[in-house]
C-alpha cells in the first residue's frame, strides 16, 4: 500500500529535478496560429529551418498574459520571444525590449507598421510579423441570387442586405451569417466595417445621426441572418456545413472553406457605405520580453521570421500575410489565393477606408471591444431604441478614451489628448 | 389487488424509461463523440450522418503525430496522481479531525476550507506563478499539484468528514477496550471501512485535476498536462479535429473512471453498508 503511493511521488520528484537541468530550446510565446494544423505547421514548415531548436506554444489570451506578467514581476523568466496581435502587446510595453537596433538581414517591413510597433513610445517595443484583414466569402450556389446589376466585388450594404433578403425568402430560411458568438469577432466587424462605412469614424461618431443609419441597416441585415449566428466563432463551419452560404470572418478564419472546397466558394470585399469601403487590417507582431533567458538567440529568431521564405512558409501556415515585400510563389492554397484576391480588391478599390486596430488602449482594450459588443446585444439582439443605447455607450465610451488618454486613430481626425466622442 | 398490480407495474415501467432516459442522456453525446472522431472530416459537417463510424482515422492521427502529446498525458497521469495523494494525505486527517474532535474555530475551519473555491483561478494564478517562479516550483509537476490540491482539498475534506461521521465512536472505543491504541484502533478497525469512501474521493481529486486548465496553462510551459496543451488549440480547431480531440481528452478519464467504477458507489457512504 505504502510503496504504490511512494512510487508516483518519487517518480514526480525525479521529473522536477530533471526540469531544471534540461530545455535550452527558445521559447516561442504566443497568442497566434492556435488552431492545431496551424500550431503543428508552425513547428514543422515554419521553424525548422531556424539554427537551434524552438518550443513553438500557442495560448489564449488570458493565459499568455497572466504568464508574461508574471515573469516580469518575478524578474526571471522562460519566454524568449512573444508572438501577438498589435492588441495584446499593447498592455504592457514597460516589460519589452527595445529592438530599435536589430538587424532584420535586409527584409524591408511595412514602414507603416514598423510605426504602430512602437506602441506610442520612443522604443521599437514590436517587430511587425504577419498581416491580415478581414472579408466575405460566399458559396457559389448564392450568387444567382445577387440582386440585379450588382458587382461582388464592389457591393455596398444595401446591396447586400437586397441579397440576404433574396436568400431568405428563395432557399427557405435565412443564410447570411456573422460571428457573433462569444469567441467570435463581430466586434471588429462593427468598429472596422460598420462604423467607418457609415460614419468614417470608429470612436468620434459614435453616438451621431450617422451611426444611427448604421445600426439601422444592421438591424435589418439580422432579420436575414441566420440565428444560429450568436453561436458562430470561426465562419469557416457553418460555411462548410452549409448552415450559411454568406459570410463575413477573419481571413484566417475562413481558410479551412476556402481550401477543403475552393469550387463551391468565392471571396469577395467587404460591402460599402455611404462614407467609403471601411475596412481592418491586422497586425501581429514578434517582441522579446525584458526578461528573456537567451537574447542573442531570441533576436536571431525574429530576423529569421522575417526572412522571405520564413515569411511566405508562415502564410502558408497561418493565413496571415508577409509584412515584407516578397514575390509570392504561385503553388499557394486555394484559400491564400482567394483571400489575397479579395484583399488587394478590397485595400485596392476607389473607395477604399483602412480602419486601423484600437491604438493606446492599453489594458481597455477588452473594455473598448465590450462596449460595442453590448450595443449589438442591446439594439439588434434585445431591439431596445438605437438612440437611447448608443447615448448610454458614448457614455461608457468617453469614459474609457479619457481613462487611457488615448488620441484618435485612423480613420477618426488626429486630436490632441484623449479621442474625443462626441 | 389489480389495482396495485397495475401501480407497481406503471411504477416499473416509469423506472425503466428513467433509466432508458438517463442512459441516453449519458450514452448519446459519447456516441456521437466516437461516431465523429472515427469518420472523415467530410462526413462530420456532411449530412445526413450514417449511424455507424467509417473508421478514418485521418482526425486521430493528426493528435497522434502532434508534438508533445505523449509527454502531456504523462504530465497529466502525474499531476493528477500527485493530486490525488495529496489531498487525500491531508484531507483525509482533516476529515477525522472535523468528525472526532470538538475543537476552538471548528465551524470557522469549515468554512475556511470551501473559501479556496470561492475566488476564480485567473485572479490568483498571477501572484501564484510570480512565487513560483522565484521559489523554483514552476513549470514542475509537483508546483501544479499543489494548486490543484488546494482546490480539491475542499472536496476531499467534506467528502472524508461525512464518512468518519457515518461511522460509530462505539466502534473505535471499542477497539480501545480490547487493548488498541488510537493509532492501531484507526488502522485495523476505521481505515478498512472507509476505504472506499476515500478512493471516491482520491477519484474526485483526479477529476479535478485533469479537468482544470488555467492553472495549467500558466504556471506550466515546457511541462504541460493534456488539458493545457490540448483545450486551447481545440477550441478555434477545425470541427472535425475537435472531435477527435475530445475523444483523446475523455478517453483516459472514462478508463480511469471505468477501473475504479465500483468505489465510485462507495461515495455519500453506501459502502459502509
Amino acid at each position: 500500500m505504502f510503496s504504490r503511493r511512494i512510487a508516483p511521488l518519487v517518480m514526480g520528484v525525479a521529473t522536477v529535478l530533471a526540469a531544471s537541468v534540461a530545455q535550452a530550446d527558445v521559447l516561442f510565446w504566443s497568442t497566434q496560429a492556435k488552431p492545431i494544423e496551424e500550431t503543428q505547421a508552425m513547428r514543422t514548415n515554419v521553424l525548422k529551418g531556424f539554427d537551434g531548436k524552438v518550443d513553438y506554444q500557442a495560448n489564449d489570451g488570458g493565459p499568455w498574459l497572466t504568464r508574461l506578467q508574471a515573469e516580469l514581476k518575478a524578474g526571471k523568466g522562460s519566454i524568449d520571444v512573444l508572438g501577438g496581435l498589435h492588441g495584446d502587446f499593447s498592455t504592457l510595453p514597460e516589460g519589452l525590449t527595445d529592438l530599435s537596433a536589430l538587424d532584420l538581414g535586409g527584409a524591408k517591413v511595412n514602414p507603416g507598421f514598423m510605426a504602430l510597433g512602437k506602441l506610442g513610445t520612443g522604443e521599437q517595443k514590436y517587430i511587425p510579423w504577419m498581416q491580415a484583414t478581414y472579408i466575405m466569402v460566399a458559396n457559389k450556389k448564392a450568387l444567382p441570387y445577387l440582386p440585379a446589376g450588382a458587382d461582388i466585388n464592389a457591393l455596398t450594404y444595401d446591396q447586400l442586405i437586397a441579397w440576404a433578403k433574396t436568400l431568405d425568402e428563395k432557399t427557405g430560411g435565412p443564410k447570411m451569417g456573422l460571428p457573433a458568438g462569444p469567441k467570435g469577432l463581430l466586434h471588429r466587424f462593427l468598429q472596422g466595417y460598420l462604423y467607418p462605412s457609415f460614419t468614417h469614424s470608429m470612436v468620434t461618431k459614435f453616438e451621431s445621426p450617422e451611426a444611427v443609419t448604421a445600426w439601422t441597416k444592421l438591424k435589418e441585415l439580422w432579420t436575414y441572418t441566420n440565428p444560429a449566428s450568436t453561436n458562430y466563432a470561426f465562419m469557416q463551419e457553418p460555411l462548410l456545413t452549409g448552415a450559411v452560404w454568406v459570410a463575413f470572418d477573419h481571413t484566417a478564419r475562413l481558410a479551412d472553406a476556402l481550401n477543403k472546397k475552393p469550387d463551391d466558394f468565392v471571396a469577395f470585399p467587404a460591402p460599402a457605405g455611404p462614407d467609403g469601403r471601411g475596412f481592418m487590417p491586422v497586425i501581429a507582431g514578434l517582441a522579446i520580453p525584458k526578461t528573456a533567458p537567451d537574447m542573442a538567440k531570441a533576436k536571431a529568431l525574429i530576423k529569421y521570421m522575417l526572412q522571405p521564405s520564413t515569411q511566405v512558409a508562415t502564410l502558408k501556415a497561418t493565413n496571415f500575410f508577409p509584412v515584407i515585400d516578397v514575390t509570392l510563389p504561385a503553388d499557394m492554397p486555394a484559400s491564400v489565393r482567394a483571400s489575397g484576391a479579395a484583399i488587394a480588391k478590397m485595400s485596392g478599390a476607389k473607395d477604399a477606408l483602412p480602419a486601423l486596430l484600437p491604438m493606446g488602449l492599453g489594458q481597455l482594450g477588452g473594455q473598448f471591444n465590450q462596449v460595442y459588443i453590448d450595443s449589438f446585444q442591446r439594439i439588434v439582439l434585445n431591439g431596445q431604441p438605437i438612440k437611447q443605447v448608443l447615448s448610454d455607450e458614448a457614455n461608457t465610451l468617453r469614459a474609457i478614451m479619457k481613462k487611457a488618454d488615448a488620441p484618435c486613430w485612423a480613420p477618426d481626425a488626429p486630436s490632441k489628448g484623449a479621442c474625443p466622442v462626441e | 389487488m389489480t389495482d396495485t398490480a397495475t401501480i407497481r407495474q406503471r411504477g416499473r415501467r416509469l423506472t425503466q424509461a428513467a433509466v432508458v432516459l438517463l442512459c441516453g442522456w449519458v450514452l448519446g453525446p459519447i456516441y456521437l463523440l466516437v461516431l465523429n472522431a472515427f469518420s472523415a472530416p467530410d462526413a462530420v459537417t456532411g449530412f445526413p450522418k450514417r449511424w455507424l463510424p467509417g473508421f478514418d482515422l485521418h482526425s486521430l492521427r493528426m493528435f497522434v503525430e502532434f508534438q508533445g502529446v505523449a509527454e502531456a498525458l504523462w504530465n497529466s497521469v502525474l499531476v493528477a496522481t500527485l493530486t490525488m495523494i495529496l489531498s487525500i494525505a491531508l484531507g483525509a486527517p482533516a476529515g477525522y479531525a472535523l468528525s472526532r474532535f470538538d475543537f476552538r474555530g471548528k465551524t470557522a475551519f469549515r468554512v475556511l476550507v470551501l473559501m479556496t473555491r470561492a475566488f476564480p483561478l485567473p485572479l490568483l494564478a498571477l501572484p501564484l506563478a510570480v512565487m513560483f517562479i522565484r521559489v523554483g516550483l514552476d513549470d514542475t509537476p509537483l508546483g501544479l499539484a499543489l494548486v490543484h490540491t488546494t482546490l480539491a482539498l475542499p472536496f476531499a475534506v467534506l467528502i472524508t468528514f461525512s464518512l468518519f461521521s457515518g461511522l460509530p465512536v462505539e466502534l473505535e472505543e471499542a477497539a480501545w477496550t480490547l487493548g488498541c491504541n488510537r493509532a492501531q484502533a484507526f488502522r485495523k478497525v476505521i481505515l478498512p471501512l472507509v476505504l472506499p469512501g476515500i478512493a471516491a474521493s482520491a477519484i474526485f481529486a483526479f477529476v479535478i485535476s485533469w479537468n482544470e486548465v488555467f492553472a495549467a496553462s500558466v504556471l506550466t510551459v515546457q511541462h504541460r498536462t493534456l488539458t493545457a496543451f490540448l483545450l486551447t488549440s481545440l477550441d478555434v480547431s477545425p470541427l472535425p479535429l475537435k472531435f477527435a480531440g475530445g475523444f483523446v481528452l475523455v478517453l483516459p478519464a472514462l478508463i480511469f473512471i471505468f477501473a475504479v467504477r465500483k468505489y465510485l458507489f462507495a461515495m455519500w457512504g453506501i459502502a459502509n453498508r
